[in-house]
């Protein structure tokens, strides 16, 4: 066995094995080193916060007619159904953005936004995987799985892969949405429960046990000795050593993954750029801050749900019956926490070479669903993205006029995971993994990196 | 695997022949513009077709009209095409007489490779328990065998671990891999399936009663069919409702939108996927949108095996432990289905009446319906108002649209209709008054309608997909096999049972080589932690190629005819032999030739899996709960959400069950339970035929941190109270001087339970030498 493959077999992930990280293998130059994706669960709207129709204003409350017979996920199409919200142009490139993302809007001139995406499905089960895994099935690898599989750690003492979920509870699919799949278990997603008592499980002993701070110290080292000489009469098995470094990184890990949560340290201004100081934009706040923590230390890929399930009261973005309601109480939480990563990230030199990126399963409607809400629409939405490579200010691919179907240069998430593995040195057709007979990708067979938008 | 091509003189002739032969012979009707798709003149075509063009010449059915072939001829054709085709699909070629340490010894000698000695005895025995009944020997059974002189101690030793029902859960967790068997549908909205279990106890039943290979097969695909008289089969179907499930493709989207048919076609695919990969090794889930790129199968077989499963769907399966009324419940349900094949159509007629007036007024109906979900509790006055208002327009617009219904359906249809709904009353009444039924998680048609999802009264019909697409629909299709082995007869009926029945049929064929090179391989991969075809579930040309072909062979065609498809005595020759039971220590000399251990010159040590590890601390620590069977233990805090919420960290221990072994865990596809994920516990949305072993910091953590494992640790220390009790418990062995000086120390200053974990946490209990 190469040692290439040693490390991708047995190790590699969260500190696998120390020097995993050099081996790092890009196909070309990168452009960016990692990537922090936010994931609107429930399908945000796009003609309701980047995507401006004029005609939804123009036209609103009238029999809605796109030519043809539309089929819906619930429901039939109601009437031509306004943005509840103010349009305005933001910035040189002048993005026409709603009074939706007032915070985002503000740095829409280093954004790139994608308008012409499509979905393969109209069912947020399988929607959902195919933006996080590039299937409509379950079982595949999430992008942060495959990112890691790709390029491997940049920090042995953190995680490779880590996801912060929406503190409401968990998406459609649950964490099957950021799973490894077939890829090794190295690649795991790490999920830190922010705010929480215990936020990653196992990093320490329960309570109340016999456990002590020197009963740790000397077992760990106790444990390393009777290892050490398992292990002599054993040499030829590299497997044994990479257990006995595994609880080195372990005891690293248990040191570093407090410090990166504990945000006490940040300055005022920070804690109130990120929204801190406020009830709404707390919760999501302290998130992207973390974030920020974990990506300066070298996390490749930080990826952040905003909103649970579909259930009800509604705690995501499907806003099947009251869109005005719930999508601004969605909205209004994040919005200004993920404008503060994009600045801080900017202020502190990391903005250049991290990818943000911005997505959702699919969208919504032009019409009305019964009187206040919208219906799916995975024949056209919108994804952003921003930072490492990206080129902002540009707005690639169109919605017809009612914001219904992607009809200038159609596209699919597979597009967008080419374009992100493009930027991080990666060429999407030659990442593979072969499981049950299949050289597996993200992009299936399919992606095409989206030139128009890398800079 | 060269040599494997290295065939006869004769044959060596006989491959330039054959071309010649077949376009004397056969090209008259199989030439450029062949039916059947079958082109002697083509080299591609003759390989693809290399197996069938066989069968019918031996059998004497070609060629057609003219002279049978004389048996020189027949010589030529068969050694001839058999250097065409992939290894996989030529005919099995067994030597008369051999063994396994034979053909092992064989391929080392040609190396200048020796075999490595025999394992000591508490290795041996470490390793056979952990490999057939994943748990560790008691430190008793240790000392037991060591003393045991007896020429035959060790083949006792595998007597007593084979009739063990301990056997059957271990190697029950295998085939659960295999067949990615999870006990909750996946996608979004997660929902529990209470019935899945009595598959799994189905399958650990057929493993400790030895149950024959062939048999093991059939109830799996067709048991209702095969083997109706039979109700302890009616589990087995639980095969074919493995793999995870869309509930709202499935439950809540409207019949006849493409989403719909979407869902379908991906259901049948898994089961496809599924069952090719698992019984014949042939990833024929590839052809879904092309001919496959690599394995003569072309699209329309797939759509052929899709075809197989167009009458069924997974929902909950009643039976009975009563022959009789088993018989009787069968009966009664396929007349019910006849009675609803009349009477769904008419139904339908009222379910999809359709005016401008009704679209109108189901779109109120819709609007308020959800409009007074998302209110819920109403909080304010102006809520609870704006909830009655909306409650009172459904009641009138439900009145209303039963009007306008009525006025499209017309009386006449609901005479009719009113006379088939009171037969299928009649049949449920007499369905009812049988004794309450048991019910497994299954493939079925023979289920009432939930929502939107409703059961195939005859097979769907399926066609083959223009690049896999819904929306490019090309012919009808029939069921039928893979057309690269011959195949059997499969029934046009629209009986959708007799498809699936002649598919067993195929599978479990004496010809179709595939079957039997698969699940001899399978098991070899198990016992060695290496498959002498190192993808077990693919032996197509993507996959692995066998490192002895010979004994591959010889294997397959023994453990057939020989052992008659006996598991325990494949089992038994594999774990008698001389190469396993060497030692796995490592020679510098060997390693310089083979460093991958191909040829097998030494055992393989392996890591437990998350399973063995888990029962393995349980048995250790004294806290093994050993009830067999029946419905899962679910280690999580459970609730029935509109996404249901499975929490692992709120679990109590104390839950009646916690320390059973893990094949009786509750899996749950969306979340992982993180201890065992963390060693490596395959997704269970994943076909599994191999698990990977990593070995990272978060697995460390998981180890030695995990609630488990602190409460096993004061558990251990309980029981063992030294520490040399602790170390022969967790080791199989006495610790040495030094390590009891250390041990002693370490206990003086932090406890016996310190050292448990520290044990646990050893690479000697973890890894099998």
């Amino acid at each position: 066995m190469t040692r290439r493959n040693f490390l991708w077999q047995y190790g590699g992930g969260l500190g696998g094995i120390a020097l995993a990280h050099m081996s790092a293998a890009t196909h070309h130059t990168p452009k960016a080193k990692r990537v922090v994706q936010f994931f609107m669960s429930g399908a945000a709207s796009q003609c309701d916060s980047f995507d401006y129709k004029p005609m939804l204003q123009k036209k609103a409350g009238e029999k809605w007619d796109p030519g043809e017979k539309v089929e819906l996920f619930q429901s039939n199409p109601g009437v031509v159904m306004p943005c509840p919200w103010e349009w305005r142009q933001y910035g040189q490139s002048g993005k026409w953005i709603s009074g939706l993302f007032p915070h985002v809007a503000t740095c829409a001139d280093d954004v790139a936004f994608v308008h012409s995406l499509l979905s393969k499905s109209n069912v947020h089960g399988p929607a959902t995987f195919l933006q996080s895994t590039g299937f409509i099935l379950p079982g595949f690898p999430s992008a942060g799985s495959w990112v890691s599989y790709a390029l491997g750690s940049m920090n042995e003492n953190l995680p490779v892969f880590v996801v912060l979920p929406d503190n409401r509870g968990v998406p459609p699919n649950g964490p099957a949405n950021w799973s490894s799949g077939f890829l090794p278990a190295a690649h795991q997603a790490t999920s830190i429960r922010v705010g929480s008592a215990n936020p990653i499980h196992d990093l320490f002993a329960p309570e109340g046990s016999f456990v002590t701070a020197s009963s740790e110290m000397d077992g760990l080292a106790l444990l390393e000795k009777v290892n050490r000489e398992h292990l002599a009469s054993r040499t030829e098995d590299s497997r044994l050593d990479a257990r006995i470094k595994s609880y080195e990184m372990a005891a690293r890990l248990q040191l570093s993954a407090p410090e990166v949560l504990r945000v006490d340290g940040e300055s005022d201004a920070t804690k109130k750029l990120y929204g801190l100081d406020d009830p709404i934009t707390e919760e999501m706040g302290r998130r992207c801050l973390v974030a920020r923590r974990l990506l300066e230390r070298g996390v490749r890929f930080v990826q952040l749900w905003s909103g649970a399930d579909n259930g009800f009261p509604r705690r995501n973005w499907d806003s099947h019956e009251h869109l005005a309601k719930d999508h601004w109480e969605m909205a209004v939480a994040i919005d200004k926490p993920i404008a503060a990563l994009m600045k801080d990230l900017k202020a502190r030199g990391l903005f250049d070479d991290t990818i943000v990126h911005w997505t959702t399963e699919f969208g919504r409607m032009p019409c009305s669903q019964g009187s206040k809400g919208r219906d799916h629409n995975p024949f056209g939405f919108t994804n952003w993205l921003a930072g490492g490579g990206i080129k902002g200010g540009t707005s690639y691919g169109a919605t017809d006029e009612w914001s219904y179907k992607a009809v200038d240069n159609p596209c699919y998430g597979y597009d967008v995971h080419a374009t992100m593995l493009h930027l991080l040195g990666i060429d999407h057709t030659r990442l593979t993994y072969r499981h049950n007979g299949i050289d597996r990708r993200l992009t299936d067979v399919h992606g095409n990196v989206l030139r128009e938008i890398v800079a | 695997m060269v040599r494997a091509l290295l065939l006869s003189t004769a044959a060596l002739f006989a491959q330039s022949d054959v071309n010649a032969l077949l376009r004397a012979r056969c090209a008259g009707c199989h030439g450029a513009a062949a039916p059947g798709g079958l082109n002697v003149l083509d080299a591609a075509s003759v390989e693809s077709n290399a197996a069938r063009i066989v069968e019918a010449v031996s059998a004497g059915r070609m060629p057609k009209g003219g002279r049978a072939l004389g048996s020189t001829e027949l010589a030529v054709v068969r050694d001839g095409l058999a250097a065409k085709m992939w290894w996989s699909l030529r005919p099995l070629q067994a030597a008369e007489k051999g063994s396994i340490d034979g053909f092992i010894r064989a391929e080392l000698a040609r190396k200048n490779l020796a075999p490595s000695p025999e394992a000591d005895r508490r290795t041996l025995l470490r390793r056979v328990s952990f490999d057939l009944h994943g748990l560790p020997p008691t430190p008793e059974e240790v000392r037991a065998f060591e003393n045991d002189r007896a020429p035959d101690a060790y083949a006792r030793v595998v007597d007593r671990l084979l009739a063990s029902p301990r056997y059957g859960e271990r190697w029950a967790r295998h085939w659960l891999d295999v067949v990615h068997y999870g006990e909750s549908h996946g996608y979004d909205k997660d929902k529990p399936r209470d019935n899945a279990w009595p598959y799994r106890d189905w399958v650990i039943n057929a493993l400790n009663s030895d149950m024959p290979y062939t048999r093991f097969v059939e109830q799996q695909l067709a048991s209702d069919v095969l083997h109706r008289d039979d109700p302890r089969a009616a589990p087995a179907l639980g095969f074919l409702a493995a793999g995870p499930w869309d509930f709202v493709g499935h439950q809540e989207l409207r019949e006849g939108t493409t989403d719909k048919m979407q869902t379908r076609l991906l259901d049948r695919d898994d089961i496809v996927a599924q069952t090719m990969s698992t019984f014949v090794s042939m990833t024929a889930h590839c052809a879904r949108c092309h001919n496959h790129k690599f394995d003569p199968i072309p699209q329309i077989d797939y759509y052929r095996l899709q075809a197989v499963f167009a009458g069924v769907d997974r929902a909950d399966r009643p039976y009975d432990d009563d022959a009789a009324v088993y018989a009787r419940r069968l009966s009664l349900l396929e007349r019910k289905r006849e009675a609803q094949r009349k009477l769904q159509p008419l139904l339908d007629k009222v379910e999809f009446a359709s005016s401008p007036a009704l679209i109108e007024v189901d779109d109120r109906i819709r609007d308020a319906r959800s409009l007074i979900t998302h209110i819920g509790e109403p909080k304010t006055p102006a809520d609870a108002a704006e909830k009655k208002t909306l409650q009172g327009r459904v009641e009138r617009d439900t009145v209303l649209r039963k009007q306008l219904v009525d006025a499209l359906v017309g009386e006449a249809t609901y005479a009719t209709i009113a006379e088939g709904q009171a037969e299928v009353k009649w049949i449920t009444g007499e369905i009812n008054a049988l004794p309450k039924p048991l019910h497994v998680y299954a493939g079925t048609s023979l289920f009432d309608r939930i929502g939107n999802f409703r059961p195939a009264l005859e097979p769907r019909p399926v066609h083959l997909l223009g690049r896999g697409s819904v929306s490019s629909p090309g012919d009808l299709v029939e069921a039928g096999a893979l057309s690269c082995l011959p195949s059997v007869r499969f029934e046009r009926a629209s009986d959708e049972g007799a498809r699936r029945a002649a598919l067993a049929r195929w599978i479990t064929a004496k010809d179709n080589v595939l079957t039997w090179r698969s699940i001899v391989n399978r098991v070899w991969h198990y016992h060695f932690g290496a498959g002498l075809v190192d993808t077990p579930s693919d032996f197509g040309r993507m996959g692995g190629k066998p490192s002895h072909p010979e004994l591959l062979d010889w294997l397959a065609v023994w453990f057939r005819d020989h052992a008659r498809g006996s598991l325990k005595e494949l089992h038994r020759a594999i774990v008698m032999s001389a190469a396993y039971k060497q030692s796995s220590a490592n020679r510098e000399d060997a390693a310089k030739i083979d460093a991958d251990n191909r040829l097998l010159w030494r055992m393989n040590r392996g890591r437990l899996d998350a399973e063995s590890v888990r029962d393995a601390v349980l048995q250790t620590s004294g806290k093994l709960d050993l009830t067999m069977g029946g419905p899962s233990v679910r280690m999580f805090w459970f609730k029935n959400d509109h996404s249901p919420i499975y929490d692992y960290a709120r679990f109590d221990p104390a839950t009646p069950g916690a320390s059973r072994r893990s094949i009786y865990r509750f899996i749950v596809r969306s979340v992982a339970d993180p201890f065992m994920d963390r060693l490596d516990c395959p997704d269970p949305s994943m076909l599994a035929p191999k698990r990977s072993t990593t070995l990272t910091a978060i697995q460390a953590l998981a180890l030695w941190n995990n609630p488990f494992m602190i409460r096993m640790s004061t558990e251990l220390a309980e029981r063992a109270k030294t520490v040399d009790a602790a170390v022969e418990l967790a080791w199989q062995r006495k610790p040495s001087n030094t390590e009891r000086a250390f041990f002693e120390h370490h206990v003086s200053k932090h406890g016996l339970a310190s050292l448990a974990r520290l044990l646990f946490n050893t690479n000697e209990f973890l890894f099998v030498d």
